[in-house]
């Protein structure tokens, strides 16, 4: 299915999906769409989240331990599961944001070299 | 923990309630928010297979679409039962062909010896290639300087065979082949008893008692596994022995015998000649290695002290002879003779299964061409590239599993048929049975054949625009489809041509043996009696008087024309005597260096030669005055006059034997000389004989008896003759020379039976293949047929033009197959031996068959084209 191209979104780095779903969740529990708005209005409407990916994402998170899931009622009168950090996940959550920085900077060394001399 | 798909479903409504809501919430109003909804969310059933993809392994969701594929293939082809029947069968043609070659040749090539530490077991053989005899056997002082000189074999075990008069076993006094051997052969091979005790070192020299052991075979056979055998006295010729035990089944190896007894048993191998004389070879050959020899060092060692042996004695290696000793390895030695065939019929079950997998990926890609529809529907619907090439290769896995269970049923009695064929080449066949090899040779090549047809179909493209093939959901083939499927149909031609070829080959080969002449003009009247003497190969005083009796007697028999004596049935005793026996006579004299000339050495009875219908074409045959005492006399054939007298003037002249065998040299008188006939080979070639009367060489054992009516009608009563004058007389293998040479020729009929049945199978999948093709593109060309005939195409014309296209693919498949048997058939000569090129007769006819073939497997489709109805073929589309 050709997909609409659209100038202002950014495509989500590759392995970035579930840092980001941790860091959603350490406001406190979530189910799947709440999560994916949180990260578009976070990111000002930049990151959209396929549903295609985020909830696969989700389950893979459940299964590593690094999330529980228990079903609640939603703000549309319907069940939903809503999803919630372990210590595990707030583990792997601080470990993913170092790699994160260490990745940033990295980069940024790369892409703005400091010019010589200047302190 | 573990979500089940209604969570899984209940989860992505939950999300869809929540998105309806918000969309609501912004004033959307309903219809359009729900379709912005579902477009925001995408592929469900794909997101909900990556959902339930996280909780699965991942080999185990494989497994589990596939089960469902298999299903769903199950219910298609039951609905294309015409399709699925012809790929099981075509298939099972394949696998069970291959399944049971590949079971015999494990049996006879791979599988080890029941012997204990058989990969230490080696067979020694000397051999004069220059003489053509290739297996000179051993004598016993050659055997005595192995044993004393060799240390890389831990022990040397002999074994030597001659025939006895057995009596006292039951029946009727008989001729069994025995084996005698030394105290050490059953320790050296390894062999167990089944029942009693084998023979050890007790039973060896000439001051034992005289003992038997009976073989597997011949036990149950003959005296169906009679417990009670043991510590029976039997008679063998003029000794007596005791059988002690029942060897174990084990293959039979350099000759199969029923009885194997001690040196004492037999006078002969005690006397003088056999111990004594370097030259008197009868002794078979087997060693032990010795602990940390390997092969190699036993053959470079044995070698050596071969060549030692043939420099202390140079009398008794003749130098042309060109003396060699071979050392192998037991299991290859008993191996080697079938090999070649094997690997052959190998090929040409692999070349059937070639020929098979193009057919069938022919029809399966016909169908996956009628299938694009449905594969473009399901690509449009999210199933991606693995999960198409699943489905088919479930529905190619089912065909492929179908086919392999037919081939496995039809390996059984294939099985039987390969293994007495190559019975005749290795003992070893006869022991191979169907078992589990068969089902996982069938298994894995239903696999292979499976896989590789799944890759044969194209995939739509993502890439292409799938509307078109969506819309009409109708047959379209491309010109590239349309060239796989010629290139498939080919292929079969060419696999087929190389296998007509090949039988065309083998039956113009023994065509040409089975009209040879013989030179024999009586083969259909004259019936040969084996009568051997009892109990050693020379006939005494009384054997002669016997023999004379015995014609007296049998001539004088209704219905009989003529009766005589001799020592070789024709084809039946070839190598008497290999290499022939050299010889002199008045008046040539070989130049310095030069071996004397050799010749075949025959000895016959009076009539001989009328009796067998061989023309005398000067002087006269032998007579009953021809006798002991009187002038030593000899007949020559023709060749021998020419080659050896000026003029071929032969007769009255003297020949005498210099081979030291015969002593003394006696110069025998030429009183005749007869044509040239070959009593060895299956095709005649010209060989040099010398024929001796019985009467002087006191040599017979084989009766002559010419019928005026049915030969076979007077087997009884000339048995009943032979037993009137001694009841322990044995009497046996009666057969006219034509039965004989029929018996001879019988490998050859077997090989050409084979190679035709092979041949017969690839040309009927061939035809099935070409017929296939044309069927299939006539149907998907309806609509142009229809086209040209509306425009006024003549029918003929479309009839012509369907069968050119045939044609074509067997003339393009012909020249392919030409020129690949021929560049295989050149690398095939570097790897076996009598590798030959077929002549130009079994080529054309070979390519007169396929053409002839093709043009008859078009002519269906050809009519269906030239009938094509105009307006439905319009309005088809």
């Amino acid at each position: 299915m050709p997909k609409t191209p659209n100038e202002h979104r950014l495509e989500l780095l590759q392995g970035t999906l579930d840092m980001l779903i941790l860091r959603t969740l350490q406001w406190g529990p979530q189910h799947g769409h709440g999560i994916g708005q949180a990260i578009r209005t976070q990111s000002d409407d930049l990151l959209r989240v396929e549903t295609g990916s985020l909830y696969p994402a989700l389950h893979r998170l459940v299964k590593r331990g690094w999330l529980t899931a228990e079903w609640g009622v939603s703000e549309a009168n319907q069940r939903a599961r809503y999803y919630q950090l372990t210590p595990a996940g707030k583990a792997q959550l601080s470990r993913e944001r170092d790699r994160w920085a260490q990745l940033v900077d990295a980069i940024g060394r790369i892409m703005n070299p400091a010019p010589a001399g200047r302190e | 923990m573990h979500p089940d798909d209604n969570d899984l479903d209940e989860e992505i409504r939950g999300h869809f309630a929540l998105s309806m809501k918000e969309r609501l919430e912004r004033g959307e109003d309903p219809a359009s928010a729900r379709l912005a909804a579902l477009k925001e969310f995408g592929n469900v059933t794909l997101t909900r297979d990556a959902m339930r993809g996280v909780w699965r392994h991942r080999w185990l969701e494989w497994a589990e679409a596939l089960g469902r594929d298999l299903r769903f293939a199950v219910r298609a082809l039951l609905r294309a039962k015409g399709l699925a029947v012809t790929v099981m069968v075509t298939l099972a043609l394949g696998i069970g062909a291959n399944a049971a070659i590949f079971s015999v040749v494990r049996g006879v090539l791979l599988r080890p010896l029941v012997n204990r530490d058989e990969d230490r077991l080696i067979y020694i053989r000397q051999s004069a290639p220059a003489i053509g005899a290739e297996n000179m056997t051993f004598s016993v002082p050659e055997v005595k300087d192995f044993m004393s000189r060799a240390t890389t074999v831990r022990a040397f075990g002999d074994f030597s065979t001659v025939d006895f008069t057995l009596i006292g076993l039951g029946g009727e006094p008989r001729t069994v082949k025995a084996g005698v051997v030394g105290g050490s052969f059953f320790e050296v091979m390894g062999l167990r008893p089944v029942l009693g005790r084998l023979l050890d070192p007790h039973d060896d020299g000439p001051d034992a008692a005289g003992a038997a052991v009976l073989t597997y075979r011949f036990w149950t056979t003959s005296l169906n596994g009679d417990a009670t055998v043991i510590g029976r006295k039997i008679r063998l010729g003029a000794r007596t022995a005791t059988v002690v035990g029942v060897l174990e089944p084990s293959v039979p190896y350099p000759a199969e015998t029923e009885i194997i007894a001690n040196v004492v048993t037999s006078p002969h191998h005690l006397g003088a000649t056999m111990v004594t004389s370097r030259t008197h070879r009868m002794t078979e050959l087997f060693g032990r290695l010795a602990p940390a020899a390997t092969l190699e060092a036993a053959r470079a060692e044995l070698t050596a002290v071969h060549a030692g042996m043939m420099r202390e004695h140079p009398d008794a290696y003749s130098k042309t002879a060109n003396v060699q000793l071979r050392v192998a390895r037991l299991r290859d030695q008993i191996a080697a003779p079938a090999r070649t065939i094997l690997i052959v019929l190998l090929a040409a079950a692999g070349v059937v299964f070639v020929i098979a997998c193009s057919n069938v990926a022919n029809l399966i890609l016909a169908r996956s061409v009628r299938r694009e529809g449905e594969l473009a529907v399901r690509a449009a619907l999210g199933a991606g590239t693995a999960a198409l090439r699943r489905t088919l290769l479930a529905e190619s896995l089912v065909l492929c599993g179908g086919g392999a269970i037919l081939g496995v049923l039809l390996a059984r009695p294939l099985l039987v048929g390969v293994a007495s064929f190559a019975g005749r080449y290795s003992v070893r066949a006869l022991e191979v049975t169907v078992d589990g090899t068969v089902l996982w040779v069938g298994a894995g090549l239903a696999i292979a054949a499976a896989v590789l047809l799944a890759y044969v179909p194209r995939l739509p493209s993502p890439h292409a625009p799938a509307g078109l093939g969506l819309a009409s959901g109708s047959l379209r083939i491309t010109p590239g489809t349309n060239r796989r499927l010629r290139i498939f149909a080919t292929t079969q031609v060419a696999f087929s041509f190389v296998l007509l070829a090949g039988a065309g080959m083998l039956i113009a080969t023994l065509a040409a043996m089975q009209t040879a002449k013989t030179g024999y003009g009586n083969m259909r009247q004259v019936i040969a009696f084996d009568v051997p003497p009892v109990a050693t190969g020379v006939a005494t005083a009384d054997g002669l008087t016997f023999f004379r009796e015995a014609t007296r007697r049998v001539s004088q028999l209704p219905g009989v024309q003529d009766v005589t004596v001799g020592t070789a049935v024709p084809w039946r005793d070839a190598g008497l005597f290999p290499g022939g026996t050299g010889f002199a006579v008045e008046g040539y004299k070989p130049a310095d260096g030069e071996e004397d000339p050799r010749a075949r050495l025959r000895v016959v009875g009076s009539r001989f030669f009328t009796v067998l219908g061989v023309p005398v074409l000067a002087g006269r045959e032998f007579t009953d005055d021809d006798g002991p005492g009187v002038e030593p006399v000899s007949i020559v054939s023709q060749s021998v006059a020419q080659r050896m007298f000026a003029n071929g003037d032969a007769l009255n002249r003297h020949m005498w034997w210099t081979d030291p065998y015969f002593g003394k040299p006696v110069p025998r008188r030429i009183v005749g000389v007869v044509a040239d006939v070959d009593d060895e080979s299956v095709v005649p070639q010209t060989v040099m004989t010398i024929y001796m009367p019985v009467r002087q060489v006191k040599y017979g054992g084989r009766l002559f008896v010419r019928a005026a009516g049915d030969p076979h009608a007077l087997v009884p009563a000339v048995i009943r003759t032979i037993r009137s004058i001694s009841a322990d007389q044995p009497i046996e293998r009666a057969a006219t020379l034509e039965d004989v040479r029929a018996e001879v020729l019988s490998p050859e009929r077997l090989n050409a039976f084979v190679f035709s049945g092979f041949a017969g199978i690839a040309l009927l999948i061939a035809v099935v293949g070409v017929a296939g093709v044309l069927a299939f593109s006539v149907s998907a060309r309806t609509r142009e047929f229809g086209i040209r005939l509306a425009v006024g195409s003549e029918p003929r014309r479309l009839l012509a033009r369907v069968l050119g296209e045939g044609t074509t693919m067997a003339v393009i498949g012909i020249a392919a197959g030409a020129a690949g048997g021929y560049v295989l058939a050149r690398a095939a000569a570097h790897l076996v031996e009598h590798v030959q090129m077929p002549d130009a007769l079994p080529t054309v006819a070979a390519s007169a068959v396929l053409v002839i073939a093709a043009v008859l497997a078009s002519l269906v489709p050809a009519a269906r084209a030239a009938r094509v109805d105009v307006l439905q073929a319009l309005r088809a589309e």
